[in-house]
């Protein structure tokens, strides 16, 4: 414990210089207008600065880049709240209930507790990472693909707890998300699958096409639909910053999304997308509300956010411990450390002990700027709702069409995007819910990429699921889950029945 | 006879203009910024080359040059667009070994970049490195090889169709043993696999995995180019430690689209040889595993042709082909 003390001690005097102040500030300034843009996320962000960070000295280019990093996830949660516009996979939960808390006049609050759950979970993540990187590396490294894939399958599972109408049509959502991520080549043959000979196609459908389209355009066609519903929302406004009451009453969902978002973000291949998901759902089991969960619950704001950035932070244990990037933005991590000759591995704590725990430190720094940046900042962020819907969603649709041709300079996506915003309005007004169709779709392919993989490697024995024993725990807890999750809605239409007999 | 006549002077009179002004144009050569397609997202491997060339490339060419990114479709989205594009040398290409010589022989491809795109010279060749997990306890190719006819080993790769992959079909073929192949999505997820044990060995970039070589975690076991690689002295080559018949690399090279006037060829080929001379530019290409290449032109096309020969024998011979 002194050890880490010690530690963050030296990394507090590296990252309080006045330098490196400036760096992070500037990177979370950054990442926090990247991350409000639709579109626009930190990878494209961050791989246009790579050039400028060649002449800063590497701790602050790190601290910087770092700070666009979590700025953006922070950024992020604005616009899925404020427009339910999810830019990245991990804000789709936010939108959930954050919108809705919007509609209702609460778009502050929802705002509020977003920042202030981001926060604790940053200061809380920070002590992780100083504390235990080194066993959570190993907690990493247990994951192969046959756990890999029983996790997913938990995830999916977790899915048909995030919808509040009717579980069929839940089930449905799921499965036409995993579809949906079936597009394009097999990664084993490169053989294309559902591609109808159509070139973007064939790597897929990019998330960000699929979440602007079905969220982003969906909502604008939904209010353009339906004028007077909007209107109210526009006329309140509510109080920007939650009470104390609020506060205690958020606190254990965010305490709980920070836990799960510090184990989950450290697992390889993206696995704190798995983390506001996870925590959505156990908000909505732990809630004696269950059947609000849809309409505008706090706690399914902070909780899910927490976790989200818990987990943005946690995904740099395996950077900094092993070299390993976890997901795209570590990948260019990777190279701004060997642009700047320091080569990411296990041996960063002991040559450059000052870079490590300078970033790490920096991490803390970073989220309380952030908090000071957001909360001024959400009093003007509720009044662009004020703006004139008229005026607005124009704005919001060139926003979009930007971020949507920057991911591979191409008119395609943009009309595929808009192609989903037909869907996105069809299911709306069939009453499906998108989110578990993108939860499905982010799931989707980590599943079948890990199936094959564990499938190739035991030669096509399903006993691999269960013989490991940490794959066979998480496939039990999947099946417990969805045995509680069926079971009250066979009840309930079984009471029904009754009644009406 | 007065009408002809009219008629072949405003012949004579326009191809004389065509004549000058072809040649006028190619001088003024670079006259508006020049494109630079990578076919990858921005931020992989093939970009931080692209980007530092685009650079240098700026100073020797003394025009802009601009990185424009086009994903997809397993890296041949790229090559469409330059080979669709005005041979007039502001669009041009930097292509790598994948797409230019292994996809022919996997996809459908629209465009074969042997027949619509010009070569004009090699930037660099970088090699790759062996490694062994952890739970493998192997400390030298041969072993390595010994232990795979004893049973089937596992390998991870960067994905279907990599430099990765390739490169570790070829090795198996050359030794004459079994192996199975795991792909992944990039390098860093199967790394992570390697040193978990869930697959025994790997082939992969020098930049993905010299820390972990370094630290002692991960055992090299070989380098898959002709000559050692600087950063690791003490590795030998695959040649040198088993199979002495084996080399494989992952290229980047200069491509524009066919027909590119001569003197926008010689001018974009001095440049290139310019950028390579930097000090600083191989310094960062030796960091990836690379060094500079002198290939030029024909050469260069020679050396493409022969690598398309190669990796289609290897590629069929693993049958991985896609119908």
């Amino acid at each position: 414990m002194m050890a880490v003390l010690e530690h963050l001690g030296l990394g507090l005097a590296v990252a309080f210089t006045l330098q490196n102040i400036l760096f992070c500030f500037i990177g979370c300034l950054i990442g926090t207008l990247v991350g409000v843009l639709p579109g626009v996320g930190p990878v494209a962000t961050i791989s246009i600065l790579l050039p400028v960070t060649l002449s800063l000295d590497p701790t602050g280019a790190l601290i910087m880049l770092a700070g666009i990093y979590y700025g953006a996830q922070y950024g992020g949660s604005t616009t899925a709240i404020l427009v339910n516009i999810p830019g990245e996979a991990t804000a789709v939960v936010t939108a959930i209930d954050g919108h809705e808390m919007a509609k209702k006049g609460q778009a502050g609050l929802a705002l509020g507790l977003a920042a202030i759950g981001s926060f604790i979970a940053g200061t809380v993540a920070t002590v992780v990472i100083a504390a235990l990187a080194t066993p959570m590396t190993r907690l990493g490294l247990l994951f192969g693909p046959a756990e890999y894939f029983s996790l997913m399958i938990m995830g999916l599972v977790l899915a048909v707890v995030l919808a509040h109408g009717s579980l069929v049509k839940a089930l449905a959502m799921i499965v036409a998300g995993v579809l949906l991520s079936c597009v394009g080549a097999d990664m084993e043959t490169g053989r294309e699958r559902m591609t109808f000979d159509i070139y973007m196609l064939s790597d897929g459908i990019e998330f960000t096409v699929l979440a602007m389209g079905i969220f982003g355009f969906g909502e604008i066609f939904k209010n353009l639909a339906d004028p007077e519903k909007r209107d109210v929302m526009r006329n309140r406004i509510g109080r920007l910053l939650p009470t104390l009451r609020e506060l205690r009453e958020n606190f254990g969902a965010i305490l709980r999304g920070t836990g799960l978002g510090s184990v989950l973000g450290v697992l390889p291949g993206n696995g704190a997308i798995l983390a506001p998901f996870a925590s959505y759902a156990l908000e909505k089991r732990l809630s004696d509300r269950p059947q609000d969960f849809g309409s505008g619950v706090p706690q399914a704001v902070s909780g899910p956010e927490s976790a989200n950035n818990a987990g943005a932070q946690t995904s740099f244990i395996p950077l900094l411990t092993l070299g390993i990037p976890p997901n795209a933005v570590m990948a260019l991590m990777v190279g701004a450390m060997m642009i700047q000759g320091i080569v990411p591995g296990p041996q960063v704590i002991q040559n450059s002990p000052d870079l490590f725990w300078g970033l790490v430190a920096s991490m803390w720094i970073g989220n309380l700027m952030l908090v000071v940046i957001n909360l001024p900042l959400i009093g003007l962020w509720v009044k662009l709702l004020k703006v004139p819907y008229r005026l607005l969603f124009p704005a919001i649709v060139a926003f979009c069409c930007i971020g949507l041709f920057s991911i591979s300079n191409d008119g395609a996506q943009v009309i595929m995007a808009g192609i989903m915003g037909l869907v996105g309005f069809a299911l709306y007004k069939l009453q499906f819910e998108p989110a578990p169709l993108a939860l499905g779709f982010v799931l989707g392919r980590l599943l079948e990429e890990k199936l094959r993989q564990a499938l190739i490697i035991s030669d096509g024995g399903m006993g691999t699921f269960v013989t490991s024993p940490l794959s066979a725990a998480l496939l039990l807890i999947a099946l417990g889950a969805l045995a509680v999750a069926v079971l009250p809605s066979m009840r309930k239409s079984r009471e029904e029945i009754f009644t009406e007999a | 006879m007065m009408n002809y006549t009219r008629r072949f002077m405003l012949g004579v009179a326009a191809a004389a203009l065509t004549l000058t002004s072809m040649p006028a144009m190619a001088q003024d050569y670079p006259s508006k910024p020049v494109t630079l397609v990578v076919s990858y997202a921005a931020g992989g491997g093939t970009d931080a080359i692209a980007r530092i060339f685009a650079a240098r490339l700026e100073t020797a060419l003394g025009g802009r040059v601009i990185v424009e990114n086009r994903p997809g479709a397993a890296a041949n989205i790229g090559t469409d667009v330059v080979a669709k594009a005005q041979p007039d040398g502001y669009t041009l290409l930097i292509g790598n070994q994948g797409p230019m010589v292994v996809n022919p022989h996997i996809f459908r491809l629209r465009n074969d970049p042997a027949e619509t795109l010009d070569p004009i010279a090699m930037i660099a060749d970088a090699q790759l490195v062996v490694v062994a997990g952890p739970s493998l306890k192997v400390d030298s190719m041969q072993a390595l090889l010994d232990k795979a006819r004893e049973s089937q080993l596992v390998y991870g790769s960067a994905g279907n169709a990599s430099a990765s992959h390739v490169a570790t079909l070829l090795l198996g073929q050359t030794a004459e043993v079994k192996l199975k192949h795991v792909p992944y999505k990039g390098a860093g997820p199967a790394i992570n696999d390697l040193l978990g044990g869930h697959v025994d060995f790997m082939v992969t970039t020098v930049p993905s995995v010299i820390g972990l070589i370094q630290d002692g975690t991960l055992k090299a076991l070989a380098v898959t180019g002709k000559d050692r690689f600087p950063g690791l002295p003490d590795v030998p080559t695959v040649a040198e430690a088993a199979l002495p018949t084996y080399s494989a690399t992952a290229w980047y090279g200069l491509l524009g689209p066919k027909g590119l006037p001569q003197e926008v060829r010689d001018k974009l080929a001095a440049a290139t040889q310019e950028a390579l001379a930097d000090p600083a530019f191989i310094e960062s290409l030796n960091k990836d595993g690379g060094v500079p290449s002198d290939l030029v032109g024909q050469d260069f096309a020679g050396f493409m042709a022969a690598e398309r020969a190669r990796w289609g024998e290897v590629v069929k011979a693993a049958d991985i082909k896609v119908e």
